[in-house]
């Protein structure tokens, strides 16, 4: 937009401003008067001078929102999806030196081991697709054909919290943005009441690395992901202060309005519209996020399908409902971690036992999640992703019992909804699963191509800092994997 | 560019004539002088040298930009990209016009397309002649004059208002006028110390400035300059650039303890240590000559870098990963370059091998990182040790004749006796007989056998012995540790890593610096040492050093730099919107003996600083942004000062200085979000209401009130914050249990001093009747929620 245009907007909008407050902050309106004035003033929605207003895309896009169940620590793909009769084969005999020969493993020194491990599980294959999936997820078996397989993704770092940043920000380096942020940059937000990119959290653990994997890196803080909590208040001092009425709450916000208002008038600094902007999504917030929150208006029915015991209780299975609740709001990116996939074979960590009950703890929840999106009309333009920061090796791991090591050469991701074709399995590994036999899809080539189907183009999507243009997908090659998209 | 079509060549003709048909309404008219650095070289660098530029790995057709020998040759091709004069028979014009897909330069798939002005640009430059000029930043700043016009003169008598002005006339603009006494004194306070201006001090500054004018603003510069809150102020700034924070980092992020490293800086900054000497001593304190404990302190700069304590992690690896922060950090925050990027390959805009990148590595590749202990004055750690050694040697020589006696007694105690001994005694016992040093010894024989039968002189010598060492150690034990760098006598071997990765070796390489840059001074030396490089930045002969730190400083001022792209000075950068001023400032920081603190009085006592910020309608469409400094800026306050304006208006500031970080409440729930869960025991007493720059920062869970507001979690080095303005930052201000807090203490000031005093304490100045208004609606407590959450009580205006 040229400048002149701009100052224009801009300044109807200042006007607005003046005018909205002379003409109807009366004193004594109350909470729903407050938010009809708030609509009605024009500013509260999507202004100029809003930075998360929704974007035009570089070109028109099939999804318009991601929810990305990131299962935290790397999930065994070779008891789970890819299916190994290889391995069990020959479980317990060393893997050939030509696959390993100069690789780099985590815990290189110590548990690392050669011996090739036969998974336990039994595998079968389900749908109209054939897809092998083993025991550990039943649902997930009745939904193949509505899924994307890709067997080969590929990821360059073998430590958790470098390789969770990479996927998230596509470098392991520190101060980048997370796709989420760079998604809400480059389209804006759907949303008015809830922040465009939202973290939810379950298991016994927050994920590696913490704040950084949502961080906006040298973007706008504006653009980072917001954790929504289980526990106490969803959004960090969402709620009032104990000590302050509704009415006294609204009292404040209106007179901080007004007074916002004035100085707008006095010095002209854009900023401060952008503030006024900010109290109100603040506000709405406020009740947006709490009525989010309540599941209570949702059918019994409903919950038995992601298997929601307790709609209170915490879980994977209660932030996969919140996450079609947050898409059908508008929300543009969702991201889910669930922790611990980290199966090394360490006392809380094996393949045995602790595997098949986070399994059980995610099966139902993500199978529920895609048909309800589905049922509800969203999947067609929600792209859900399902994946680890890598995946595990086909060789065991020995400590307290068995496991197996981080893995990055090939590992299975899958995706479904906006503009995935379904029912396809994308790329195949050797006879071990150790090594992709053709088509390996980098990490960069995801980003690629969900910012595709997003109607962006990953070498456009660009912020300029110290001199040079970031992006998501970085400076090597990176392609959009059109043989899987519909 | 070799293999593609010819391009025909009527088009050609129709676009050149298209062309100069244009050429009337360009940005750039005919009169104005056409200048490389300023009009052709951000061209050339943002659209055509990533693939004909510097690296030779990358270059594409065999063609160079980046030199003027390289353009005008002739290529494997037979083309010429530039005849000089002669656009028409250069490809690079026929290439930026073409329409055709597959020859338009340039190329389609890297979505950048020159601009008609741009265009027109290159062809009028390839006209009147292709004439390059060298980097500006890489020559160094030359003494400049400033201009002597009266009329550009300021009030001040300072020479940045007559660059200022100049430019401004120019364009036929006129500055603001200067901002009223009571935005001055809360501007200038909130700069220089990050704390408002009380209400008397307002009131006090005014009448002396009504009467005295610029003197008095002056006198209250100096004042504000020697403030220990200056330090706390500017040490900010400069920790933000040293990535400090208080823990580890990456999953595991454990605390840890560097803040002493802090304290120096601040200190150093309160002192005004020369900006070489601070250089110098945080990037090679440790190879001073007999290094100073505060010398060794400074080196904690470099320590800053993350430790990865996950399981499974190669050592080696994040060791790499360290020294590769520091060869970036040293680059970005010193010489304003992007140094970083020729980790992997030789840089692609800036004239940096990939080996050169290594060489610099070098310097960095060989360090021990241990901790060092520091002691408050008054306690000798040598000498304690000492003492100890030889009071442990005595109890020895004291308990030996009883050893036997000893055993015996041990030998007869009975397994519920032993159950009832005091824990010390019973842990003493747990130890191998053997292995039991002389204050266990020393213990047992208090507990078993001193009572019977020996001498009450051994008794209480052995207990007297038994005291010192104890109150020894209790001496010892205030000591801090803190991280720092100390070089290894014998080095590292340092070699190119193919492709950033260090499992794969390639050629080895010696410390050493860009030959683009002044070179090393050798001075017999064989190798050069971190200390080297220390001294060559702060070399007057760089080019970069002074450039970037002033910049860097006058950013704080104006909300950008001189030169917008304050980390990068290299060919990508930002054209200085007044180089001659840039080079002026660059020259007087050094010439004034790198004194940060001349530099602050120098800009802050300026017309140009302290003009009105409101914004006029007239600079929107000729200078929306301000690049020319008709006028302040608003700013948003840093995040830590957000806090700091809270705790200073609402009465509660802790001024107490430096220290170990402090824990001021913060919401629930926070510390549960990394890997571990960390606990956040709160601070009592004046530590729950120290500044912003005190309060521990874990990196992977930052505390949530200053992480909303742009603060950086020091994951890597910060030169520029972002100003975000978010619904979470007005939740925060709203809702959190601190700013809560805050307006009750303000609510009590209300109730005492009224209104109009606790909004001059948030904003320095008188409310307006209409603001009155909507204030008095109000009871004092939402009243005081009010005032701390106006935009103007978190802005500098």
């Amino acid at each position: 937009m040229n400048n002149d245009l701009r100052s224009i907007l801009d300044q109807q909008l200042q006007q607005q401003t003046r005018r909205h407050f002379f003409e109807r902050c009366g004193i004594g309106v109350g909470a729903v008067a407050l938010q009809q004035l708030l609509a009605q003033s024009g500013l509260g929605a999507f202004s100029e001078t809003n930075p998360l207003a929704p974007k035009q895309p570089h070109f028109p896009p099939k999804a318009k929102r991601v929810i990305f169940l990131f299962m935290a620590g790397g999930p065994s793909q070779l008891d789970m999806l890819d299916y190994k009769p290889a391995l069990n084969k020959l479980n317990g005999q060393p893997i050939p030196q030509s696959y390993v020969e100069g690789k780099r493993f985590a815990f290189m020194d110590s548990s690392h081991r050669i011996n090739l491990l036969g998974t336990r599980r039994t595998f079968a294959q389900y749908g109209e697709t054939g897809s092998w999936v083993s025991d550990l997820l039943p649902h997930t078996a009745k939904i193949v054909d509505d899924l994307t397989f890709i067997r080969t993704c590929k990821t360059d770092l073998f430590n958790h919290a470098p390789a969770k940043l990479f996927m998230n920000a596509g470098t392991g380096q520190f101060g980048r943005p997370s796709m989420g942020a760079w998604l809400t940059y480059g389209l804006g937000s759907e949303c008015n009441d809830l922040p465009g990119f939202v973290v939810l959290q379950s298991g016994p653990r927050g994920p590696r690395g913490g704040a950084i994997l949502w961080g906006s890196g040298m973007l706008p803080s504006t653009y980072q992901g917001v954790p929504l909590r289980n526990k106490g208040e969803p959004i960090l001092n969402l709620t009032t202060p104990e000590q302050v009425t509704e009415e006294k709450q609204i009292e404040v916000i209106r007179a901080v309005r007004q007074l916002n208002s004035m100085r707008l008038e006095q010095t002209g600094d854009d900023e401060i519209s952008t503030r006024i902007n900010a109290y109100e999504m603040a506000y709405r917030m406020q009740s947006s996020a709490p009525d989010l929150m309540d599941t209570s208006d949702e059918t019994q029915e409903t919950l038995d399908l992601y298997g929601i015991k307790d709609p209170k209780e915490s879980t994977f299975a209660r932030n996969c409902l919140l996450a079609r609740r947050l898409a059908e709001r508008g929300v543009r990116f969702i991201q889910l971690y669930h922790t611990n996939w980290d199966h090394h074979g360490g006392p809380t960590e094996n393949l045995e036992k602790h595997l098949p009950e986070i399994s059980k703890e995610i099966d139902q929840p993500c199978a529920g999640l895609v048909k309800d999106l589905q049922r509800r009309g969203l999947l067609e333009d929600t792209i859900v992703i399902w994946g680890g920061e890598f995946g595990r090796t086909p060789m065991g791991e020995v400590r307290e019992s068995t496991g197996r090591n981080h893995h990055i050469d090939a590992f299975t991701m899958w995706f479904a909804g906006g503009g995935f074709k379904p029912g396809v399995s994308y790329g195949e590994t050797d006879e071990f699963g150790f090594g992709p036999i053709d088509q390996s899809v980098h990490v960069r080539d995801i980003h690629a191509t969900v910012l595709h189907l997003l109607g962006l183009n990953h070498e456009r999507l660009s912020v300029r800092s110290q001199g040079l243009d970031f992006r998501l997908t970085g400076v090597l090659p990176a392609r959009v994997v059109r043989e899987v998209l519909v | 560019m070799k293999d593609m079509p010819p391009l025909p060549r009527r088009s050609l003709i129709y676009a050149l004539v298209g062309l100069w048909a244009f050429a009337g309404g360009a940005s750039l008219s005919a009169d104005d002088e056409l200048r490389f650095n300023r009009d052709v070289r951000p061209l050339l660098s943002e659209y055509c040298l990533a693939c004909h530029g510097f690296d030779a790995t990358k270059r594409e057709a065999g063609l160079r930009l980046d030199v003027r020998e390289g353009a005008i040759e002739e290529l494997d091709s037979g083309e010429v990209a530039i005849r000089p004069g002669k656009p028409e028979e250069s490809e690079l014009i026929k290439r930026i016009l073409s329409h055709d897909e597959g020859s338009v330069m340039p190329p389609p798939e890297t979505g950048k397309k020159l601009t008609q002005a741009q265009k027109e640009t290159l062809l009028r430059w390839v006209r009147e002649g292709a004439k390059y000029e060298p980097h500006w930043a890489f020559a160094k700043p030359e003494p400049q004059t400033p201009p002597a016009d009266p009329r550009f003169a300021g009030d001040f008598g300072n020479p940045i208002d007559a660059f200022i002005h100049q430019k401004l006339d120019q364009r036929g603009l006129k500055p603001s006028s200067r901002a009223a006494a009571e935005t001055l004194i809360r501007r200038v306070h909130l700069d220089l110390v990050g704390l408002p201006p009380t209400p008397a001090e307002v009131r006090e500054f005014c009448d002396d400035y009504a009467s005295r004018g610029l003197t008095a603003y002056r006198e209250r510069v100096d004042k504000l300059l020697q403030s220990p809150h200056y330090g706390e102020k500017w040490g900010r700034w400069w920790l933000d650039q040293a990535r400090y924070a208080d823990s580890h980092g990456y999953s595991i992020d454990a605390p840890r303890s560097i803040w002493p490293y802090r304290d120096w800086v601040i200190q150093a900054l309160n002192q005004d240590m020369p900006f070489d000497q601070f250089t110098v001593e945080q990037l090679a304190g440790d190879l001073l000559p007999k290094p100073t404990s505060s010398q060794m302190v400074a080196t904690g700069f470099h320590r800053n870098t993350q430790i990865n304590q996950e399981g499974g992690v190669d050592p080696e690896q994040f060791r790499i990963e360290s020294v590769f922060d520091r060869v970036a950090t040293t680059g970005t925050v010193f010489l304003g370059l992007t140094i970083g990027c020729a980790q992997c390959h030789n840089h692609k805009f800036d004239p940096i091998t990939q080996k050169e990148y290594y060489q610099l590595f070098a310097f960095f590749n060989n360090q021990d990182e241990p901790e060092h202990t520091l002691f408050p004055d008054g306690i000798d750690p040598a000498s304690l040790k000492k003492e100890r050694e030889q009071t442990l040697r005595l109890l020895d020589d004291a308990i030996r004749p009883y050893e036997s006696k000893l055993e015996e007694w041990e030998k007869g105690l009975a397994k519920e006796e032993q159950e009832k001994l005091p824990k010390p005694v019973k842990d003493a016992l747990k130890v191998d007989s053997k292995k039991r040093n002389a204050l266990q010894r020393a213990t047992l024989f208090a507990a078993g056998i001193s009572k019977n039968a020996q001498s009450e002189k051994t008794q209480s010598s052995i207990a007297e012995l038994q005291d010192k060492v104890r109150e020894i150690d209790r001496e010892l034990s205030k000591g801090v540790n803190t991280l720092v760098l100390r070089e290894k006598p014998e080095g590292r071997k340092t070699t190119v890593f193919i492709q950033g990765d260090f499992t794969r070796p390639d050629e080895p390489v010696q410390p050493g610096v860009p030959s683009i840059l002044h070179a090393m001074s050798a001075e017999g030396r064989e190798k050069y040492d971190r200390l080297d490089l220390a001294k060559w930045i702060v070399s007057p002969e760089n080019p970069l050093t002074a450039r970037v730190i002033v910049n860097r400083v006058w950013q704080v001022y104006f909300g950008k730099g001189i030169v917008e792209t304050e980390n990068d000075f290299g060919l990508q950068s930002a054209v200085p919107t007044h180089p001659e001023l840039l080079d002026w400032l660059a020259v007087q920081f050094m010439k004034n003996g790198w004194s940060l603190k001349d530099l602050h009085r120098q800009i802050v006592c300026s017309d140009t600083y302290t003009r009105s910020s409101l914004v006029r309608d007239d600079l929107l469409d000729v200078d929306r942004d301000n690049y020319l400094l008709a006028r302040q800026h608003r700013l948003r306050l840093d995040a830590e000062l957000v806090r700091d304006v809270g705790l200073a208006a609402s009465g509660l500031l802790s001024p107490k200085l430096g220290g170990a970080p402090v824990f001021p409440p913060i919401p629930d729930g926070v510390m549960t979000q990394g890997q571990v869960k960390r606990e956040w025991k709160v601070s009592h007493g004046e530590d729950r209401y120290r500044r912003g720059v005190y309060t521990f920062i874990y990196r992977a869970t930052p505390p949530p009130s200053l992480n909303v507001f742009d603060a950086p979690e020091g994951n890597s080095s910060c030169t520029r914050r972002n100003r975000s303005n978010t619904p979470l930052q007005a939740l925060t201000l709203l809702n959190d249990a601190a700013f809560v807090e805050f307006a009750g203490a303000l609510s009590k000031i209300i109730e005492k001093d009224g209104i109009e005093i606790a909004f001059q304490r948030c904003t320095s100045r008188k409310p307006t009747e209409s603001e009155l208004a909507v204030l008095r609606q109000l009871d004092p407590f939402s009243a005081a929620r009010v005032l701390l959450n106006l935009d103007e009580t978190l802005t500098r205006e």
